[in-house]
């Protein structure tokens, strides 16, 4: 590797990119854990709905509700419109259920959960004990450890392993623990929420999740509590031939705050696999969330064999007055992405905000963006979008921005770029602009160019490889998204952007 | 000529007093300048005497002659002889300066019951004057201040002063951003139209431009308010000592 | 799903057009016209309609039908629109000198046309051409039609291929001495006109191609045009403010190596508009320079205008600039659906689009989808959209030098087209449109 200490580091890049591209390897998540697993039969239907419902030892209601949503999904279609090319996918050709058997009665706590199962999270570098920080976050120990500490909710293929810190939550009056647990807990806010964002008719993907999702986390911030710490799941696909349904509901009170985190890999593997996840949001009067994404799902080798697919409905609902989102999203993995994590405004001067870097190399194929749904006077929201195509991949942003007649004196700015890493990929970008009252503004700008080659020419002279200097460049032209993560992410999802584009140039 | 008296002003949008209590009169034929730090609301009163939008009046009034400002809709103050020379002019792409100067020009005169000009009058009186103001002819066929430099924009300011013939001009910061050169030239532009019946309110953050425009009368403004009003001397006394000791004498 | 892996990822637009057969209404509709057996187009008018057959009439839920209700175009028949026939006629372009071609209701009126005579140029009509026999626009017309069916089906367009009753045949080997012009003239209350222009510009060639007028209760014109290498185009189409209610038109362009095509329209009024320009830049440096100036009033009715435009980059150094403004009031909808495709290979393309939409009032709205789709990496595209009230503080300005506030909004709005009309080269023209369209904006304030 090259020493960097003459390096001059230029604008819009910086030391810690530097080294971590010099650090990179390839996909680090793609091992597997051996562990025995139990499975519900492969295939969906009634049956399987009621069984998901059972293991999670649900209550009628619930199971009646995943019912009526498997009804309506039979009768549903697959969506085409996205700019996405795979074969057929056979729904009844895959698991929906895998937990593994030392799961089946439920650990009091981590100290009981299976060590093979820890050893799993604490080689990802997900802290399941307290006393530990998030891994790879170095950086972080410098910062005061109270101001640090991260809870973590683990779910491994269907159920969920553990939740970290739920004592010292629940002192400030937040519930933090997996759907499962909160359907059983806490049926009145459960009851209230799941499927107001994301109706259980809302798309094939969601509808299917609203059947089958079999784990999941729930967040509950009470009036007025900013959360004492950063909340977040962690998602590990470990069995073959299993889809992955999780659903995550997060309610924000009156004048609350959080900010929560996501996270997830898969191993290494030839087949396909299925993740069809739905995330709904509910923002009351002034209170605040942040949902920030790393997706690190495998994304098929680089002959575009294996890989997840990954068709998520995310949606955050500013439901009352001055409510505030932001979703940050660093989408480097799956063979196919198909999410478009939305903001509906319909409190007055509430505010959606989506900051994205989508990453498609080889023969990866994504296709994200947002919704900004303006309802409510005085709305805000802004988007900003890097995507970046290498190898054979197709990267396309597709995003609606709706001012609708009452949503008067709003604002929106989307900002779209999209760069080219060789002549064989694509960058596609697919906005709809629907502005239904003139007090309004709304402004769209969108550019497509390739990596400059005088940036690349200027990192070289200074001693980079060809990868390095566009591993290096890539993360200045993505620095506007990476800055608006919380620092447990920012500085993965930098190496992350290193480790997508191996390969890329050459 | 132009009298405001105790003048309350907020913005609009927000719970903010911008002017609080300011009590001024400029007779005709005077040049009076107010100075004052940076915020203390000068730009304000600029943009309150001409009529822009996001203000809202919550006291005391404003006459030119003794007829009410405040009510009037922009044009019409510009009808009854209020000119403001913008601090920053705005570009108009795709309309032609000679086109909009003739439109205002006309406008004016009709509004005041005043024939039209031909526009064979119109060319000859605008050329004349451009020229004393060393506008090019090619600079008057432009868009409005578009591709404008600083000063450009500035002298054509004062070019629709004179072709306007306003009773009352208000120059907002005419300074900034002004070579010595070109301050030359606006100043020259400015005080070939002092008259006896022509007042002037200059605004200003430094002394400078009042060694080229000289002012019968200086004001402090601070706060919202006058605090202090007298000859040229208190402007040099600014220039020497700043504004800290005037400020700490009002309290 | 255990199976499988994603292998092919074609590199090709997804049909966006559902095609849903409306077979009936088809039918029906082909029912109300009368289908000319054509001469030389025979052939081509066959095909047309063939292929009409296979693509069906869109449906309203089709995606590229998304913001235009397409039913207005499907019925049978239009409404009837009486006008006045005594009402002055345009006097746009009148005092050029121009080789002027009439049609009224969409069919050629030699009687009041100029001689169909010009220096570098052969000219014709359809109707006349196909009564002839044979003819050198055989392998053209309906051709660059067929082809702009790929990747959407536009089944207006070939509607118009099997039933157009009359058009221009233009070819241009020199650089004729002025304009060809073709003026539109209203006859009849309930008139369905449809016209199919060819315009075939030889290695070199120059041609200002102008149209204007009125033409019939609904309207569905084909415009197609070849540029050979280094020929250029400059076409304006100016509609006048009691144009069509209901009026449909396509451009399809091939450009040539270093050819250029300048096309400019200013749509005023009308009920449900919609052009489509569909322009393939064949060969390296191609320009194209597409720009519309909208000006749309619903205090007359109804007011739906839509520009869709599909660019697709084939050849290296291609340059292609989309301008679309629209000025919209009293409940006014406009629509911008734009597409820069670039195809692999097409390297150091050149891509820019901007849409914007000036609201006057609340009740208008502005709906618009600026697509990018690119497959070639060292390429500059970029498109932009923006909605929005008038600039208070420029408004502000101007009524601060005394300009009275309707006038002040006439300046604003000129000065917003202003970038749509730098696309019009020739000063004269630009000049003349301008002054059009302040009349325009003076008589509506």
């Amino acid at each position: 590797m090259t020493a960097t200490t003459d390096l001059d580091v230029r604008e819009g890049v910086d030391r810690e990119t530097v080294e971590a591209v010099q650090n990179m390897g390839s996909y680090k998540y793609g091992w597997d854990t051996e562990i025995e697993m139990e499975y519900a039969p492969k295939g969906v239907n009634e049956d399987i709905v009621r069984l998901i419902s059972k293991k999670n030892n649900e209550p009628e209601w619930m199971t009646e509700w995943r019912l009526e949503a498997y009804r309506r999904w039979v009768t549903m279609t697959e969506p085409k419109w996205a700019m996405l090319n795979y074969p057929e996918i056979d729904y009844q050709d895959l698991y929906y259920y895998a937990r593994p058997k030392s799961m089946e009665e439920k650990p009091k706590s981590l100290d009981e959960v299976d060590p093979k199962l820890l050893a799993t999270y604490e080689k990802l570098g997900i802290p399941l004990r307290e006393q530990m920080i998030l891994a790879g976050v170095e950086g972080a120990e410098a910062a005061p450890a109270e101001g640090r500490r991260v809870a973590v909710d683990a779910v491994f293929d269907s159920v969920s392993v553990g939740t970290t810190f739920k004592d010292e939550l629940a002192k400030a009056g937040v519930i933090f623990c997996s759907i499962s647990e909160a359907i059983r807990e806490h049926p009145e806010l459960v009851k209230k929420y799941l499927g107001s964002v994301v109706p259980q008719s809302d798309n094939y993907f969601a509808t299917l999740n609203s059947a089958v999702f079999s784990d999941g986390s729930f967040v509950y911030i009470p009036e007025g509590v900013r959360c004492p710490m950063e909340l977040s799941t962690y998602f590990r696909i470990n069995a073959e031939n299993t889809g992955q349904f999780e659903r995550t509901l997060i309610i924000a009170d009156k004048g609350s705050y959080v900010s929560y985190l996501e996270g997830c890999t898969a191993p290494k593997r030839d087949t396909n696999q299925l993740h069809a996840a739905v995330v709904e949001i509910v923002i009351l009067e002034d209170a605040e969330v942040k949902y920030s994404t790393v997706q690190n799902w495998f994304p098929g080798d680089e002959d575009g064999k294996g890989g997840i697919y990954n068709f998520v409905t995310k949606r955050a609902d500013c439901r009352e007055a001055r409510a505030k989102v932001m979703w940050t999203q660093v989408e480097t993995g799956s063979a196919i992405t198909w999410k478009y994590p939305s903001c509906i405004l319909r409190g007055e001067e509430s505010q959606g905000e989506f900051y994205s870097i989508a990453i498609a190399n080889n023969w990866q194929q994504a296709d994200t963006g947002t919704k900004m749904i303006h309802l409510g006077k005085n709305t805000r929201s802004r988007i900003v979008s890097k995507g970046i195509s290498a190898g054979q991949a197709q990267n396309t942003y597709r995003g609606l921005v709706t001012m609708h007649p009452r949503a008067t004196n709003s604002r929106n700015y989307t900002q779209c770029d999209s760069l080219l890493i060789g002549d064989k990929c694509g960058a596609h970008t697919v906005p709809y602009i629907e502005v239904k009252n003139s007090s309004s503004r709304v402004e769209h700008e969108a550019t497509t160019s390739k990596v400059d080659d005088d940036q690349l020419f200027y990192c070289r002279s200074r001693g980079m490889d060809e990868e390095e200097a566009v591993a290096l460049v890539v993360n200045g032209f993505c620095r506007e998204v990476l800055q608006a993560l919380p620092m447990e992410f920012a500085m993965e999802a930098q190496s992350l952007v290193a480790i997508s584009l191996e390969g890329s140039v050459g | 000529m132009l009298k405001i008296n105790d003048l309350h002003v907020k913005l609009e949008e927000e719970d903010k007093q911008i002017l609080k209590g300011l009590t001024l009169e400029v007779p005709a034929g005077e040049v009076h300048a107010i100075m004052g730090p940076n915020g203390s609301g000068k730009s304000t009163l600029s943009y309150v005497l001409s009529g822009r939008d996001g203000y809202e009046v919550t006291g005391g009034d404003a006459t030119l002659d003794g007829a009410s400002l405040l009510e009037m809709e922009p044009e019409d103050r510009a009808a009854a002889g209020l000119f403001l020379a913008f601090q920053y002019p705005v570009e108009i792409p795709g309309v032609g300066n000679m086109t909009f100067l003739r439109t205002a020009v006309n406008a004016q005169r009709k509004a005041r019951g005043e024939a039209e000009l031909s526009s064979g009058d119109f060319l000859k009186i605008v050329r004349a004057k451009a020229a004393e103001l060393q506008i090019s002819p090619e600079m008057l066929k432009r868009p409005v201040n578009v591709g404008f430099s600083g000063g450009e924009k500035k002298r054509n300011e004062i070019l629709q002063m004179a072709m306007l013939e306003p009773r009352m001009c208000i120059l907002d910061e005419t300074d900034s951003g002004l070579d010595v050169d070109a301050m030359r030239l606006v100043s020259d532009g400015v005080n070939a139209l002092r008259s006896p019946d022509r007042s002037f309110l200059v605004i200003t953050h430094y002394q400078r431009l009042l060694n080229h425009i000289q002012p019968d009368v200086v004001h402090i403004m601070s706060n919202g308010r006058i605090i202090k009003s007298g000859g040229p001397e208190l402007a040099l006394q600014v220039e020497e000592n700043g504004y800290g000791d005037l400020l700490a004498e009002a309290g | 799903m255990s199976e499988i892996a994603v292998k092919t990822k074609a590199q090709q637009t997804p049909q966006v057009t559902g095609a849903p057969k409306a077979v009936t209404a088809l039918d029906d509709r082909l029912a109300a016209m009368s289908l000319p057996q054509g001469g030389f187009s025979a052939p081509a008018r066959a095909e047309a309609l063939s292929r009409l057959r296979v693509m069906g009439l869109p449906g309203p839920r089709d995606e590229y039908w998304r913001y235009t209700d397409p039913r207005l175009f499907n019925v049978p028949g239009p409404q009837p629109l009486p006008f006045d026939a005594k009402a002055p006629e345009s006097p746009l372009f009148a005092q050029r000198d121009t080789l002027t071609l009439v049609f009224v209701d969409g069919a050629f009126d030699a009687s009041s046309s100029d001689e169909l005579a010009l220096e570098g140029i052969e000219i014709t009509t359809l109707a006349h051409a196909d009564a002839a026999g044979d003819h050198w626009a055989a392998g053209l017309y309906g051709a660059l039609e067929a082809a702009g069916q790929q990747p959407v089906k536009r089944p207006f367009a070939a509607l118009n291929s099997a039933a157009a009753a009359d058009g221009v045949l233009i070819r241009v080997t020199g650089t004729p001495s002025k304009p060809v012009h073709v003026l539109h003239r209203r006859a009849a209350d309930a008139a369905d006109a449809v016209w199919h222009h060819v315009i075939r510009l030889e290695e070199g060639a120059e041609l200002t191609f102008l149209e204007s007028g009125m033409v019939g209760a609904r309207s569905n014109a084909v415009i197609e045009v070849d540029l050979a290498q280094g020929a250029k185009l400059h076409h304006i189409t100016a509609k006048r403010a009691i144009d069509p209610k209901v009026g449909l038109s396509h451009l399809f362009a091939r450009v040539a190596e270093g050819a250029v095509l300048k096309s400019f329209s200013l749509a005023v009024n009308g009920t449900h508009m919609r052009h489509e320009a569909v322009i393939d830049m064949a060969g390296d440096d191609a320009v194209a320079h597409v720009a519309a100036a909208v000006l749309g009033d619903g205090a007359t009715g109804r007011f739906h205008h839509d520009d869709t435009v599909f660019i697709t980059h084939g050849a290296e150094r291609g340059e292609s600039r989309q301008v679309f403004k629209k000025v919209l009031k009293n409940g006014a909808t406009g629509v911008f659906q734009g597409k820069i495709l670039v195809k692999q290979g097409a390297q150091k393309t050149d891509g820019y689009q901007i849409s914007q939409a000036l609201l006057l009032d609340e009740a208008s709205q502005f709906l618009a989808k600026p697509e990018l789709e690119i497959y070639a990496d060292d390429v500059k595209c970029s498109h932009g959209s923006t909605t929005g009230a008038i600039d208070e503080h420029a408004l502000f300005y101007l009524r601060s030098r005394g300009v009275p506030m309707d006038r002040a909004i006439v300046f604003l709005v000129l000065s917003f087209l202003a970038d749509a009309l730098e696309e019009v080269e020739d000063e004269g023209l630009r000049a003349e449109i301008n002054e059009r369209l302040e009349e325009w904006l003076t008589s509506h304030a």
